[in-house]
């Protein structure tokens, strides 16, 4: 046959043609649409490989609070709120002091001597034996207390109802307060979309705050000047994802970052530079909800990372594999 | 405590207003009256608990509020209002039909007056980049054709001004001078004209038979502008993607192929897919001053013979082979009266299709998905579904809706029918019309204007 080559060419064409057109008009129907891509779907992220996860889940217990609120360690001893309680514990789980209030805490920070409790609108400050030292009133309508750190001289506190930070010193004076802000362009202020605003002070003295709203953590002086920070915006395992993110944190011994995020739940680390070093627990180890709660979080002494798992109600510890 | 006061003081008052009353006819309006108060008490009773209820739902409100406040972005960005694109300013319209006008007018004075195939060539790079890739293929004049039907049968659709003339001035032109608007002035031509590498000649029959493919599109797309149901025209265009540079995956394989085919088979979207090509060639028949391949006497050196890629050239007939056969007359009669058959089968083909093409109407198809398949309702992911169910329409008001476009389709189907039996008709019956030719001739009805045949000829004014 002459020009063979040409006419098997064309044959094949006139078959694509045709094949293009009578599948795109199949395909246009209310019973046979293709996958809305615009779905919101995390699946994908909820996967972690393997090699990335270097703890391991060693054991948990129930923490006996309906509604958990908060964590912090103070060597081997565990303090947890929740309720209208502060409950301390060892290592082991055995209840060491138990304390009720009128009011239900938000947070729970244990420096020097004291154990500083929040409660929305003030701060308690209590001695170990759990005795009430004192109590800060903080003004403000929208005030929130989300979280408090401490160092030598002074307390931190991040209202994130205001979205400040407030300076104190061990007595309880008002030194000053920051939002983040600056004439300079990479310094937005702290965008609290959700009362989510932890704060924390490393090994070194030096004051970490969590800007949710654009994924960074950053470190700031004593009174309010931004000394460095970093971001990781994105769903992927090494990053931040959704509106506030990361929504607890603390610190190991070498100062590397253990974060905790909502939504698509996960804990990692990040080396004190915000390079991504693993994962700590991936989704999959927390409900699969799709508004799950980030579990706060806590080191002890020997490294363990205590998560307060809010959905399940437990403290879950997880040890380095 | 309130409560009661209020209660109270609604009682006397209430009771007061009737003191009157009470004195013109005291016994009889003795039990009338309690229960009045009764009434009233029980009236003031809800008005004073709404009261109370709402002011605690307020308080909750505001609890509410104070708890955490809604959070202020302040990062500096500020939110773009959306924009709607505004419609082509007028005056910018009525100058895309005055670009029409003249290319139109040049293909016609380049096709016939100066008979230059690279002049044609030059324009249709023109009328690619403005008409193509400029106004990104639309307006066009081949889906022109779903606009005029819908404003016929649509009370509430109408056509610009514009788009009635980019329809009617390529067939006016057609109907003087040829199918000058597939030389020159149609975009989606010109793009498969500059792909033509290697064109191969088709067998007649094939080129009979794939030749009526633009009439069953034709007639498709009358039908779906007709009942509301589809734009196939601009569905398909093959190439409005390219055009665009911005189209969906199956759609530049669709544009591509049809490219890549046009290297071997020229122009095969214009010859075996077209539907506006199909009123070309109505017109074209009738044209007066349509190209010629010669401009002098034919010296029958059929060079012209293999210049045209579109098989469009008619061959001198050889009369006394026809009369020897003694064929002619007895086909053309036998072929002249099965028309009314072929017409029959066509509404009969149609009349039973209709079904099956009413489905591509949306309305049609939804409403005997949800008959079929009532679990679908729940099917929050089925847009479709979904965004019936929210415009509030009944089930009832669905199916009537669909009843009556598939009483439009079991119409126009049958006519649809009817014209493709008419084509088929039609088509085999100028299979055994003679036509007396002396020389080698344009056919008038294929013939794109492209005037490659004119660069052939040696014969010169």
């Amino acid at each position: 046959m002459k020009n063979k080559g040409i006419v098997i060419f064309l044959i094949v064409l006139a078959v694509v043609i045709i094949a293009v057109m009578v599948g795109d008009w199949y395909s246009k129907r209310p019973d046979r649409m293709e996958a809305n891509k615009f779905e919101y779907n995390i699946e994908e992220f909820r996967k972690v490989p393997e090699e990335l996860i270097l703890f391991k889940e060693v054991k948990n217990f129930r923490v006996g609070f309906e509604n958990p609120a908060g964590i912090t360690s103070s060597g081997d001893t565990i303090y947890l709120v929740g309720d209208q309680k502060l409950k301390a514990i060892d290592i082991d789980g055995q209840l060491l002091l138990e304390i009720d209030f009128q009011d239900k805490p938000t947070t729970v920070e244990v420096e020097g001597e004291n154990i500083y409790l929040a409660f929305g609108k003030s701060v308690k400050v209590l001695n170990r034996a759990g005795e009430i030292q004192d109590e800060w009133n903080i003004e403000g309508e929208n005030t929130y207390v989300t979280a408090i750190s401490g160092k030598e001289d002074f307390v931190f506190v991040a209202d994130a109802g205001n979205r400040k930070i407030l300076r104190y010193t061990k007595n309880g004076n008002l030194l000053d307060s920051f939002e983040g802000k600056a004439d300079a362009d990479d310094l937005h202020g702290f965008i609290i979309p959700s009362p989510y605003f932890d704060i924390d002070v490393n090994e070194y003295g030096d004051l970490w705050a969590v800007n949710p709203g654009i994924h960074s953590l950053e470190q700031y002086t004593d009174n309010g000047n931004l000394r460095e920070h970093w971001q990781a915006s994105g769903a992927q395992t090494e990053n931040f994802s959704g509106c506030c993110n990361p929504a607890h944190f603390c610190f190991l011994e070498d100062g590397s970052f253990v974060t905790s995020e909502k939504g698509l739940v996960r804990i990692k680390i990040y080396k004190s530079s915000g390079e991504f070093l693993g994962v700590v627990a991936p989704p999959t180890k927390f409900d699969d909800k799709i508004e799950g709660q980030a579990p706060d979080v806590a080191v002890d002494n020997k490294g363990n990372i205590y998560a307060l798992d809010f959905d399940r109600k437990v403290l879950r510890v997880f040890e380095k594999n | 405590m309130n409560q009661k006061t209020n209660i109270e003081s609604s009682y006397k008052l209430q009771a007061n207003s009737h003191k009157p009353l009470v004195n013109s006819n005291l016994l009889s309006k003795m039990n009338t009256e309690n229960w009045d108060c009764k009434l009233a008490v029980m009236k003031y009773a809800k008005f004073v608990l709404f009261t109370f209820a709402f002011f605690l739902s307020t308080f909750a409100l505001s609890a509410q509020q104070q708890r955490f406040p809604k959070p202020e972005f302040d990062s500096g960005y500020t939110q773009p209002s959306p924009v709607t694109p505004e419609p082509r300013a007028l005056a910018l319209e009525y100058f895309d039909v005055l670009v029409l006008l003249l290319v139109l007018s040049a293909a016609t004075y380049l096709a016939l007056k100066s008979r230059s195939r690279q002049g044609i060539l030059w324009l249709s790079i023109f009328t690619l980049a403005y008409f193509g890739f400029y106004r990104n293929g639309c307006i066009c004049s081949i889906g022109s054709i779903q606009n005029m039907v819908l404003s016929f049968f649509d009370p509430g659709y109408s056509v610009s001004i514009t788009t009635l003339l980019f329809f009617l001035l390529p067939l006016l032109f057609a109907l003087f001078f040829g199918r000058v608007f597939c030389a020159g002035a149609c975009p989606l031509g010109a793009i498969q004209d500059l792909v033509i590498m290697k064109p191969i000649s088709l067998p007649k029959w094939l080129n009979k038979t794939l030749g009526l493919i633009p009439y069953i599109y034709l007639a498709l797309a009358v039908l779906f502008a007709a009942t509301g149901t589809d734009f196939i025209i601009c569905r398909y265009d093959p190439f409005v993607g390219i055009f665009r540079m911005d189209a969906k995956f199956h759609m530049i394989v669709l544009g591509v192929a049809f490219l890549l085919m046009g290297m071997f088979v020229a122009r095969p979207y214009c010859r075996f897919l077209c539907p506006y090509g199909v009123l070309l060639s109505w017109m074209s028949r009738f044209s007066k001053w349509h190209l010629a391949i010669t401009p002098s006497k034919c010296i029958q050196c059929k060079l012209c013979t293999t210049s045209c890629p579109f098989d469009a050239i008619d061959f001198p007939t050889n009369e006394k082979e026809v009369v020897k056969s003694g064929l002619g007359p007895k086909r053309f009669v036998t072929y002249a009266l099965i028309i009314p058959l072929w017409v029959a089968l066509g509404v009969f083909v149609g009349n039973r299709s209709h079904t099956f093409l009413s489905k591509a109407n949306p309305t049609v198809y939804l409403a005997e998905l949800m008959i079929s398949k009532p679990e679908i309702k729940d099917d929050l992911d089925n847009i479709d579904v979904q965004t019936f169910r929210a415009s509030g329409e009944s089930m009832d008001e669905l199916v009537l809706e669909a009843e009556a476009i598939r009483d439009k389709f079991y119409t126009g189907s049958m006519i649809a029918g009817g014209f493709l039996g008419l084509v088929i008709g039609m088509t085999l019956l100028n299979t055994v019309v003679f036509r007396k030719r002396q020389d080698y001739e344009p056919h008038k009805g294929n013939c794109l204007s492209c005037a490659r045949c004119v660069d052939y000829c040696p014969v010169e004014k």
